[in-house]
């Protein structure tokens, strides 16, 4: 794969039918290597769709995708006009990694053998290596000690960073978060937030769907707002938090800050 | 996991040791097989010693030794006919040509021949067992097969397993297995028996064993397709799409995250299929296989005594008791993640 390439995910056009419903109305977004993006907006407004576009796990209807460059699907009217071949697909796909709202770890396997199942499954890596990384990964964020336990036993805010680990395990170039902290007791927000922040540190790229207003501020390099399946806006966190300019975005902040 | 084992059935192993110790006692205490025949009376002792250096045999001699009781019966035929019955039970050798003693002897000897204790695997409970455990097995392997084609995208594929478990749910199991065994190597030109050699005396026992495999295997698949479909869609989407996120391909998600999952709920319901399949065995009665069912009958019919049904349903409620431990021991080894 090479490495030349200027944006290592951009979608053209990307729109997305249930039915008669349009969650997604064209959608164009450029993401450069290493960058963090946040993304808000009211409930309904196609944030999470978008983001499970991404990686297949919804069919788009009709748009482009392009990882690294390369147009990885072209849809239109929920026809696939181009792809690349399978193994490919399989290969760029893995790049990305996911982060689910409900956490969605495998309950019969311990939080270890969680972080250490894809790697030797999929990308058919060496087991002792791969336990040896998944051990970094939980030290990590935090769990080393937890290593053995089901995730049943874990705390919800446990069981995601460990789905951070997990996602982490594959060695991706860009983490998909969708709505991360939404199902967490406000207590356990703060661990897990504290986890992406030292990921982006690192320079990988991150999409996120959050509700967190704060760690949009201080993490993101670009905010997306998006209501009715439009990007309605998007800036720096300072433009979208201070001066924001569609009246969508004006009355989401004001009914959030108000709360 | 071992303690956790022992406490969590701490009641049911007690009583099974106290049992267990109950019947050893009772075992040591049993008379011999040499003592019971010590109380036959001399004439028949002195026809037994004839009978010791004749190639005519002149007395029948029945033996059953049901571990903790046994029961010894001799007759004869020819100029003078003699029958004496006699049971051994803690220490003690008892007459048993009349009364309780007749009715105690009659029940050991049934309940022996139920189990088919020295007979081969074609026999009794052996019979039973053997048939029913066997045709979970199939059924199970056959029902995940079927429940994966019926949620399959698939139309052909999920299609063609609906029609199938519509139609063996649809029908009667005793008219399937009259199929299996008659109709099919009727139309085909073969006969169950000559897939094994002619030399081999069960070789109609076998070959009907095949074919009630066959179709009650076929049978439980369309019911255990049912289980294993509704415990994979009972499994969380989520973990499907977790799946997927991590490049799992459908093979790899269903044998390594759904089906291990899955596994834990559909225990309770295979276990009651197993139940189901236990008591469906005794069908193989229309076919002349010599299990618990037909063995009683065959006891009914011969000697005219209607109590043999009563240890009949005892055996049944014995390996139903038993296999419903082990099931529900399989369900907590399973469970240990929740």
């Amino acid at each position: 794969m090479s490495d030349n390439y200027e944006y290592i995910l951009k979608t053209e056009h990307v729109s997305k039918r249930f039915g008669t419903l349009e969650v997604l109305k064209d959608i164009n977004l450029e993401v450069k290597k290493g960058e963090v993006i946040c993304i808000i907006g009211p409930s309904g407004a196609g944030k999470s769709t978008f983001l499970r576009s991404l990686n297949q796990l919804e069919k788009i209807t009709s748009g482009k995708i392009f990882i690294k460059d390369e147009l990885f699907l072209h849809r239109e009217n929920d026809h696939t006009v181009e792809r690349l071949p399978r193994e490919k697909q399989q290969e760029l796909l893995l790049e990305m990694g996911m982060v689910f709202q409900r956490f969605n770890l495998f309950p019969h396997k311990t939080v270890l053998q969680n972080v250490c199942e894809a790697p030797v499954i999929v990308r058919k890596e060496k087991k002792d290596e791969v336990e040896k990384r998944a051990r970094d990964l939980l030290s990590k964020v935090g769990l080393s000690e937890k290593a053995d336990e089901y995730p049943s036993r874990l705390s919800g805010g446990q069981q995601q960073r460990v789905a951070i680990a997990r996602a982490l395990a594959m060695n991706p170039e860009i983490m998909l978060f969708d709505e991360p902290t939404s199902a967490l007791d406000p207590e356990l927000v703060g661990d897990v937030l504290q986890v992406m922040k030292e990921l982006a540190q690192t320079g990988m790229t991150m999409l996120c769907v959050t509700h967190e207003m704060g760690f949009a501020r201080e993490v993101a390099d670009r905010v997306l707002f998006m209501a009715d399946g439009i990007i309605a806006e998007q800036g720096t966190p300072e433009q979208i938090f201070t001066n924001p300019q569609a009246e969508r975005t004006k009355n989401f902040l004001n009914a959030i800050l108000e709360a | 996991m071992k303690t956790g084992f022992f406490k969590q059935y701490s009641r049911q192993l007690i009583a099974a040791a106290v049992i267990l110790v109950i019947c050893i006692v009772l075992a040591i205490l049993k008379p011999a097989k040499e003592e019971l025949m010590s109380h036959t009376s001399p004439e028949m002792q002195k026809m037994i010693e004839a009978d010791a250096s004749s190639s005519r045999k002149r007395v029948t001699v029945t033996y059953n030794d049901l571990f903790i009781i046994n029961y010894a019966s001799l007759s004869t035929s020819g100029a003078k006919v003699m029958s004496e019955k006699y049971v051994g039970f803690v220490g003690r050798v008892y007459p048993a040509d009349e009364g309780v003693m007749k009715v105690t002897g009659q029940m050991v000897n049934y309940t022996y021949r139920m189990l088919g204790c020295r007979e081969n695997l074609m026999h009794g409970a052996k019979l039973t067992i053997l048939l029913t455990t066997l045709t979970v097995i199939f059924g199970v392997v056959l029902g995940t097969l079927l429940a994966l084609a019926k949620i399959s995208k698939k139309k052909l594929l999920s299609g063609a397993a609906g029609v199938y478990i519509f139609f063996f749910r649809g029908t009667p199991l005793l008219i399937q297995l009259f199929v299996v065994y008659f109709t099919v190597p009727g139309v085909f030109g073969f006969a169950w028996r000559d897939l094994f050699s002619a030399s081999d005396t069960e070789a109609v026992y076998k070959g009907a064993f095949l074919a009630a495999l066959i179709a009650f295997g076929l049978n439980s698949g369309a019911y255990c397709a049912e289980i294993v479909r509704s415990a994979i869609q009972s499994i969380d989407k989520g973990q499907f799409e977790a799946a997927k996120a991590l490049g799992m391909n459908y093979f790899q998600t269903m044998t390594r995250i759904i089906i291990p999952q899955s596994v834990r709920r559909m225990i309770p319901n295979v276990s009651n299929e197993f139940i189901m399949v236990l008591k469906d065995a005794s069908l193989v009665f229309a076919i002349s296989l010599m299990d618990i069912t037909t063995v009683s009958k065959n006891i009914m019919t011969s000697e005219g005594s209607y109590l043999v049904f009563i240890p009949a349903l005892v055996i049944y409620l014995v390996i139903t008791a038993f296999f419903g431990f082990i099931f529900d021991k399989i369900e907590k080894k399973f469970s240990v993640y929740e």
